[in-house]
């Protein structure tokens, strides 16, 4: 798909790449009708509240160290800055640099509403520049902002003149997407079009762009990077301007999750020529050696990787057979993002766990690039089918499937799904560090995680037996699907 | 006196709302009523012949420059004939929401106690088009519960008529608000009155008062004046009283009727189409 930097606006996911957020139906299904074209997403005549887009992208930028991000919006909007806030100096205090990234919200009142604030948030801009002297700007717009139709281009374009460093306006207004992925694009596609720069001249790079979350692997993968003479450049979180500026360079483009790097690989391979690596993610030993084997295909480096990945078989594979024992039969029901979902599915078959039921947040017909998400395809490849549900975080769904299917476990990466388990007395496992089942070690240590939660259940059994779950009878015997509505 | 009676005046833009507005105002104060004109348009241009000119300061630039803290009469100013004079203002064109400017401008009136009990009649004149829910404000929440469009034989102001009809008709739902009638700001279009009287039939309601047209409407506005007091004894302030008349004595209100485009198509046909059509001969 062509991207067009010129634009400062990104189209929402559901337009671009036909992502959808409700289906009830099983992985080939999902699939089958993804290819052939004929996925519909449905609505919901009743839906809990979900994450707003803002909060993912600007939380995404907000992460690069000594930038500014200017929420022009009501205080309201702004409400994600402690987060992100808390964040970036909790990972840089971890990662033993300093960042001094703020995040202003532009406090729009009713007056502004009315009559507009562009010359407010020029000012705004040129005090935050002058206080700060932050390395880039992001400019946000917000669901305010977006119904006025402030005109925040032009007062960025207007102000280019007077600050030397990189401002960009990001379009980021709440009700653009029910997808909150749509944020990671807005963002990708802010530092794309405005801090990318071309490669230099005669610069030789061994490095390889890393998009992820939090980094906790960082010191682990640059180990491992080095004996293949490779480095990475994690993104966004502690990441420069500086090093940003030349992503352009690098050999290679991976992602720890489909769903947050698919942009970013896209376009830096469309525009800079960078490869994107396309395979399943790292998460088990098939989805980590496709990976590695993929790295050492684009960089030339396959006879390192193959040596490596012999030598972590020998140590790892024997104790990751040991835990499979144990494990073989259980079943598992999963809410996650959908790069996640189907990635943490295709482990769960490989330790020997049954997958009873997934949920995807939201599900991405395509990638930019046009095909099928690597992970959904390697499930069908490897005949592997279970029911499956895209969801939207609507908890009274999970709560509905838990109840009927009964599974050993319940698995989430998102904060509170779990709790919602454990009250039911499920036990659960809060798959919170992108890394946690990265490579062999810590697909053994994610597998003695698993065996732990479901061996140690006394917690989950007692708080079952105190709670009251808020949903009736009459909903747990609803179909699932019960208020989503026919597609159209 | 009577029960207050709020009267919001729709119709396309530039047809002649806020000229009919204010002579029709200038007809029932010369019948004795306290009227109040809340202009609902960003431009501020809804009073200007009842002050003879564009004095007056906003409501939204006061509040905006002032606060929120102040008294009614830095916002209402007294015009020809005692009338009350109101404009709600609002941005500059292409910034902002000028909708959202009437509702905090029409909140304010309110809050500040601009709805007196010795008011006869209380108008709220509206910007052209109702763009968004900002511009039906004065027909929601139990305000304006009559309504007029005015309206000419020309076939946009017919179509944007049609349109109005039907957020009056959405609203009459919930709330209390009736169609009063047409008033016809004539334009010369040929069988002009017909025309409007079966467009009015077909909505369920009827043509008001027929205002012709007089060159004497627009001597009066270069001079910043209405008609009646521009002209006392011309026919045309005459009109002006008559349609005040027809104002004070309306007790017909209806929930509209509109009709669907290949309607209004089909009456602007029976009556718009003259039997000697366009003369094209050299």
């Amino acid at each position: 798909m062509p991207f067009n930097f010129n634009n400062s606006n990104v189209a929402t996911r559901e337009n671009r790449i036909g992502s959808i957020t409700g289906y009830v139906g099983t992985l080939k299904d999902l699939a089958e009708k993804s290819q052939c074209g004929t996925l519909k997403g449905c609505s919901r005549c009743f839906s809990q509240s979900s994450t707003c887009l803002s909060t993912c992208g600007l939380s995404q930028l907000a992460a690069i160290r000594d930038v500014a991000v200017i929420h022009h919006g009501p205080a309201g909007c702004s409400v994600a800055s402690s987060g992100s806030y808390y964040m970036s100096r909790v990972m840089a205090k971890k990662r033993g640099v300093t960042s001094s990234t703020v995040y202003v919200g532009t406090d729009m009142n009713e007056n502004d509403t009315i009559f507009g604030s562009t010359k407010q948030l020029r000012e705004i801009i040129l005090e935050v520049n002058k206080r700060y002297s932050p390395k880039a700007i992001f400019v946000s717009s917000s669901c305010a902002t977006g119904i006025i139709g402030e005109d925040i281009d032009s007062i960025v374009d207007d102000v280019k003149s007077e600050i030397d460093v990189p401002i960009v306006a990001v379009h980021c207004e709440g009700f653009k997407s029910r997808i909150w992925a749509t944020g990671f694009d807005i963002s990708d596609h802010a530092v794309v079009s405005s801090i990318v720069q071309p490669p230099r001249e005669g610069v030789k790079s061994n490095k390889i762009n890393f998009k992820n979350f939090f980094e906790s692997a960082r010191p682990e993968i640059i180990e491992m990077f080095k004996k293949f003479d490779l480095e990475p450049v994690f993104l966004y979180c502690n990441s420069t301007v500086e090093e940003l500026s030349h992503l352009s360079e690098s050999l290679a483009t991976t992602c720890i999750c489909g769903t947050l790097g698919n942009y970013i690989g896209n376009a830096l391979e469309e525009k800079y020529n960078v490869p994107y690596v396309r395979s399943i993610n790292q998460c088990g030993i098939v989805g980590f050696e496709t990976w590695l084997r993929e790295i050492g295909k684009v960089t030339g480096r396959s006879d390192k990787i193959e040596k490596y990945i012999e030598e972590q078989r020998a140590i790892y594979l024997p104790q990751i057979e040991e835990v499979k024992k144990e494990l073989q039969g259980h079943t598992a029901v999963l809410g996650m993002g959908p790069g996640y979902t189907f990635e943490v599915s295709r482990v769960l078959d490989e330790l020997g766990i049954k997958v009873v039921w997934a949920l995807a947040w939201h599900y991405d017909k395509k990638y930019e690039n046009g095909d099928v998400p690597p992970s959904m395809k390697y499930l069908l490849d490897n005949d592997i089918d279970f029911e499956a549900s895209v969801a939207d975080q609507q908890n009274y769904e999970v709560m509905n499937i838990l109840k009927k299917y009964n599974p050993d476990m319940y698995l989430s990466r998102h904060p509170g799904s779990t709790v919602w388990a454990i009250k039911n007395g499920t036990p659960a496992i809060y798959v919170a560090d992108e890394y946690m089942i990265f490579g062999y070690k810590h697909t053994l240590e994610f597998a003695r995680s698993i065996l732990d939660a479901i061996n140690n259940r006394s917690f989950e059994e007692n708080l079952a037996k105190r709670t009251k779950l808020p949903y009736t009878d009459w909903w747990y015997k609803q179909n699932v699907d019960a208020f989503l509505e026919e597609a159209n | 006196m009577g029960e207050l009676r709020q009267i919001a005046i729709y119709g396309k833009g530039g047809i002649g709302k806020s000229t009919t507005t204010q002579n029709l105002t200038a007809g029932l104060v010369e019948h004795g009523k306290k009227v109040m004109v809340v202009g609902c348009d960003p431009k501020a241009d809804s009073t200007r012949l009842l002050l003879g000119g564009l004095a007056q300061k906003t409501v939204l630039d006061t509040i905006r420059e002032e606060g929120e803290d102040i008294e009614l009469d830095r916002i209402l100013k007294e015009g020809y004939g005692g009338t009350r004079c109101v404009e709600s203002g609002g941005p500059e064109p292409g910034v902002g929401c000028a909708g959202r400017g009437i509702i905090t401008s029409i909140n304010m009136l309110e809050n500040l106690g601009a709805y007196t009990d010795d008011l006869d009649f209380v108008f709220y004149d509206v910007l052209g088009d109702v763009v968004c829910g900002g511009f039906a404000m004065p027909i929601r929440e139990g305000k304006a519960k009559e309504i007029y469009i005015v309206a000419s034989g020309e076939m946009m102001a017919l179509y944007a008529a049609n349109n109005i009809s039907k957020g009056i008709q959405r609203y009459a739902r919930t709330g209390g608000i009736r169609l009063g009638g047409i008033i016809c700001n004539s334009r010369n279009v040929d069988r002009e009155l017909d025309l409007l009287r079966a467009f009015a039939k077909e909505l369920g309601t009827k043509l008001l008062y027929f205002v012709p047209r007089d060159n004497v409407v627009q001597h009066a506005e270069i001079n910043k004046k209405t008609v009646i007091e521009y002209k006392p004894d011309s026919n045309q302030a005459q009109e002006y009283r008559n349609l005040a008349q027809a104002v004070i004595d309306n007790k017909d209100f209806v929930i509209p009727t509109p009709m669907t485009q290949e309607r209004l198509e089909e009456i602007l046909m029976e009556y718009g189409m003259m039997e000697l059509a366009d003369d094209y001969k050299i």
